[in-house]
């Protein structure tokens, strides 16, 4: 405490250590700050999952796919749309980066077809057929090849698609710009549509960030105009976003100074220490101001050290608190949200500084703020202010008990319809552009996302035998009934259409064969007419390990798991074989990795809300007090969830982590509280004034800070982007929730409990 | 007097003149003898077909084939004999000197039943080996052009040095450099390179040996390096010039299989 009165003798010092310190912040981020845009690098690589589906991926040569599709209305057999299906395909396997071979289209696909006297492996077309009886026969091939109808040719013959796969490497900036100038080059009278995951995250990568860019000075805007509002000094305005701002920076400067990159997840970080960091500067000028209304003649020095001595302690205790609350994440197994709670805490422990050492010294310079019509107006209706809330909650404990039972009760019914969704596609607006083409693709074809099954058996040509592909068709079959999976493509269907082709094109024979000898006669004449390279993507060279792809229509997590769950019916019975399953594939580690976010935050929202009640027990030497400390916390995080569960808001990467707002604040509020309250009661010995001035006094700068907060996070919801919509309603919902919790619910325990109270002297209730 | 010297000058220049067409002999002659080398009448062994991609796994395939020239037209027959599931299963091709596309015929003992197939392109790969068909013999000379680099040896064997560029913009190989013995015209080498210029494959021939007089190849090996992918094929019990009916080249004979 003495030390800190010092700050007020060397502010100029105090002022210049920050500012030093803060350039050299600012001097890192400069020359060290990088974004990781790699999304593979979010995730936990040593993790099982993953190891598996990277070692499958290499394996089976399982890429992601750009899909091109070319809409013509007339129909697409005509020949200025099969000129442009050539030349596309040519252009884009000449494209840097892409192997010939991942690009599939009509012009490259091979053609099975049997016939009365054998077997032939053909292209559809390499020359463009100009002539009505030729584009006739073209059809005709296309219908008659269920490898191609349906999967590369829609079945109303007006769309085709070329499929490029290509690996996490080839997708640049360049890249990306190519493919959307090719689909506009060669648009008329065909519409071009471009879709598949990488160009949704690649989409994504670009715009959300943008989106965030245009939005955040809005933000910004309209928190200083509040606080200006509510403050009604610009110098305390000021001093308020200095200590937001100057925590961002050094938050970022360490990060930097660290060598540590800027993950999308971190940018949630200036979030936190928006919410946080205004609360600290608006509890130390709200208690500024009602000390300077109470002493209009007091000097700047005397005020400033009365505030100080009041407000260290429960600045410092929020700041440590809401800090230890945030580490907590480091047990997440995903590094960025590791980060993010370190950094985080980081940021909120240097506010906390700001808030203690900047205001104060600054203060001391620029002199006090001077709240306009403040002292004349304000004086007359103190009652007011006070809003009469502790008298009417008082009066109405029941009621009060009653309703918090209810929005509890209402909320965890919510939380039982919570549901994770870890789609990228998700993130865009229903009638954006990306979205639309999506649909289109997937109402002609089988589905832009894909799943990957991979089957491990214990011994070698394990995949050649009769009972184990006619189980792999089963799976399929069982899969392929999913309303969301419009196809699925393995060793089976190569096999079928082989039996089919050798057996004069009879649909009977579009089955597996019963004998291993024909199963592996068919793979040798496949081998020996058609693309061995074809086999590759579905079976390894054993004949020991193959995969199933499963086409969806959706990348939501209810989609992959819906597809997991069929796959897990099917367990026991190749177990009896002696086969294992497993899974991957992007669309499969995007669904582990938000399982990852999530069970990581719920561990570490548990283990900050024990943590936090700990604490406050030592703080405040008082078990009780703990208890009721937390109450904000849960009423928060409860209405949280519940609420996202009620408006069908899925849980994904970002929104569990905005929780995090529910240590923060809900702490915050809680603590301020107490320790103002446990002041008063010792100060007056009486219940009810106590009440009425911890209402006063504290109710106020925490209605302040949820107003201030509130109205900079609604302006969120003009964004395009859903997330950053749910990212302003989220952040506004738990400032609120806090802040109701706190002064009702919380206020009333607090009362009911007596603490601070001795025996007999309180029983005036 | 003078006239001597004319004619000393005039044998001077023919000598010079021979024996500098000796020295010149051009990369299409080279390649028009490697392609035109005789290599008997008929061959018969058995071959054992090793492949082994990027992970060191392998299949490995023996099979019995016979080989016999009619005219300028070559039939071909090929019995499996392991592995035991495919074993029996035979592959018959007839390829024609007047460059109409070959025949080509499969039997599948499980299905009981001879199919034609047809292979769409002589750039498609042999059995899923590292060998297109045209790497096994079939590319004519006069569908490159032909340059001698240098002359160096491999193995103690002269050899040139030819580099073959493709005069079709869109063949697989956009060139390739071959070995040649001098005299012999047999490849000891050969380097591929695909569309794009880039390195693709390898073959190296491990063993070559005279057999009745004609030079036979029983052991090469082809390395895929952009695949990281190996074909090992081997030769043994071969037999030139001893004769093979012409009925050995027929269904019925497919059909039959080995004993």
């Amino acid at each position: 405490m003495k030390n800190i009165k010092k700050i007020l003798d060397y502010s100029w010092i105090a002022i210049l250590i920050i500012v030093v310190i803060t350039g050299i912040f600012i001097f890192a981020m400069k020359s060290n700050i990088r974004m990781e845009t790699d999304l593979d690098k979010y995730m936990p690589q040593k993790h099982p999952a993953f190891v598996y589906s990277n070692q499958a991926e290499e394996l089976f040569e399982i890429k992601d796919g750009i899909i091109i599709a070319i809409e013509n209305s007339e129909g697409i057999y005509n020949e200025g749309t099969l000129q442009k299906v050539k030349d596309l395909t040519k252009e884009i396997q000449n494209m840097e980066g892409i192997e010939k071979n991942d690009v599939t289209s009509l012009y490259t696909a091979d053609n099975i077809v049997g016939s009365d006297f054998g077997m032939e492996v053909n292209s559809f077309y390499k020359r463009v057929p100009t002539s009505e009886s030729k584009l006739e026969k073209l059809r005709d091939d296309v219908r008659a090849n269920d490898m191609v109808y349906g999967r590369i040719v829609s079945l109303n013959e007006k769309v085709t698609i070329i499929r490029a796969e290509i690996s996490d490497t080839t997708f640049t900036d360049d890249f990306y710009n190519q493919i959307l100038n090719f689909a506009d080059e060669y648009e008329g009278p065909e519409t071009l549509y471009v879709a598949g995951s990488p160009i949704i995250e690649g989409t994504l990568g670009r715009l959300m960030p943008k989106d965030m860019q245009k939005m955040a000075p809005l933000v910004i805007i309209v928190i200083i105009l509040v606080l200006l509002i509510i403050l009604r000094s610009i110098k305390a305005t000021v001093l308020n976003l200095l200590v937001v701002l100057l925590s961002t920076i050094w938050a970022f400067g360490l990060m930097s100074l660290l060598n540590i990159p800027v993950y999308s997840v971190s940018t949630m970080i200036p979030i936190m220490l928006i919410a946080i960091g205004v609360a600290y500067g608006i509890h130390l000028f709200s208690h500024l101001e009602l000390y300077l209304q109470k002493n209009p003649d007091s000097d700047k020095r005397t005020a400033i050290a009365d505030t100080l001595k009041h407000m260290w302690k429960p600045v410092l205790m929020t700041a440590v608190t809401t800090a230890v609350g945030f580490t907590s994440l480091i047990t997440s197994e995903v590094y960025p949200v590791k980060y993010f709670g370190l950094f985080t805490a980081f940021g909120v422990m240097s506010a906390m500084i700001f808030a203690l050492v900047l205001i104060p010294a600054g203060l001391m310079i620029i002199g006090l703020p001077k709240p306009k019509q403040f002292v004349r107006k304000k004086a007359a209706d103190k009652d007011k202010v006070s809003f009469g809330l502790d008298t009417w909650i008082i009066k109405r404990k029941y009621l009060t008990i009653i309703l918090s039972i209810v929005v509890i009760g209402v909320s965890l019914f919510g939380m039982s319809k919570v549901w994770i969704n870890s789609s990228f596609l998700a993130n865009f607006q229903k009638d954006s552009a990306i979205v639309i083409t999506d649909r289109f693709i997937n109402n002609n074809f089988a589905g832009t996302s894909s799943l990957n099954i991979v089957l491990e058996a214990d011994e070698v040509d394990k995949f050649k035998d009769s009972t184990t592909l006619k189980l792999v068709d089963d799976l399929q079959n069982e899969l392929e009934s999913l309303e969301m999976v419009g196809d699925s493509f393995s060793l089976a269907d190569f096999i079928k259409r082989m039996n089919k082709v050798m057996n004069e094109d009879k649909d009977e024979f579009n089955s597996i064969p019963d004998s291993q000898e024909m199963i592996a006669q068919y793979l040798l004449l496949y081998e020996m007419s058609g693309d061995p390279e074809n086999l590759t993507s579905v079976v390894d060279y054993e004949y020991q390990t193959i995969n199933i792809t499963a086409q969806m229509k959706s990348d939501d997590t209810k989609t992959i798991k819906g597809a997991i769950a069929v796959v897990e019916d099917f367990r026991d019975r190749f177990n009896d074989l002696g086969i294992d399953i497993n899974f991957a594939g992007t669309g499969y580690r995007g669904y582990v990795f938000g399982g990852l976010i999530l069970d990581g935050q719920i561990s570490s929202l548990i283990l900050s809300i024990l943590i936090v009640i700990i604490l406050i027990t030592i703080m405040f030497k008082n078990f009780i007090i703990g208890l009721i400390a937390s109450v904000p916390i849960l009423v928060t995080t409860l209405v949280n969830f519940g609420t996202m569960g009620l408006l069908n808001i899925p849980l994904g990467p970002t929104t569990a982590l905005i929780s995090s707002i529910a240590v923060g604040i809900g702490i915050d509020y809680a603590i301020h509280f107490i320790d103002r309250y446990k002041e008063y009661a010792a100060e007056t010995g009486d219940k009810q004034k106590t009440a009425k001035m911890t209402m006063y006094n504290t109710g106020r700068a925490i209605l302040f800070n949820a107003v201030v907060v509130i109205s900079g996070f609604l302006v969120l919801l003009f964004s395009i982007f859903p997330p950053n919509r749910q990212l302003g309603a989220l952040v506004s919902l738990n400032m609120f929730s806090s802040f109701v919790g706190t002064l009702t619910i919380m206020f009333l325990l607090l009362y009911l409990s007596n603490i601070y109270f001795k025996k007999g002297r309180s029983s005036t209730s | 007097m003078k006239k001597a010297k004319v004619l000393i000058i005039s044998l001077m220049l023919m000598a010079m003149v021979l024996g500098f067409a000796q020295a010149q002999i051009t990369g299409a002659q080279v390649m028009e003898n490697v392609y035109n080398r005789p290599t008997g009448p008929d061959i018969q062994s058995t071959l054992t077909m090793t492949l082994t991609n990027s992970r060191g796994s392998t299949r490995v395939r023996e099979i019995k084939q016979f080989i016999k020239q009619f005219g300028a037209d070559e039939k071909k027959i090929m019995f499996f004999v392991a592995p035991s599931d495919v074993k029996n299963t035979s592959f018959m091709s007839w390829s024609y000197g007047d460059g109409q596309s070959d025949d080509m015929w499969i039997y599948l003992p499980a299905l009981k039943k001879t199919k034609r197939i047809s292979s769409s392109s002589k750039s498609d790969y042999f059995m899923g080996s590292d060998f297109t068909y045209d790497d096994l013999g079939g590319r004519h000379p006069s569908a490159d052009t032909h340059t001698i680099l240098r002359e160096e040896s491999v193995n103690g064997e002269e050899c040139y040095v030819v580099e073959s560029v493709s005069k079709d913009s869109d063949y697989l190989y956009s060139k390739t450099i071959s070995w040649v013995v001098k005299g012999e015209w047999f490849g000891m080498k050969k380097e591929f390179y695909d569309e794009d210029g880039d390195f693709l494959k390898s073959l190296t021939i491990n063993e070559h040996k005279q057999i009745n007089g004609y030079w036979v190849i029983p052991e090469m090996e082809m390395y895929n390096e952009q695949k990281d992918h190996t074909t090992l094929m081997q030769l043994k019990d071969i037999k030139i010039g001893e004769g093979i009916k012409d009925s050995q080249f027929t269904e019925r004979m497919m059909e039959r299989g080995i004993r």
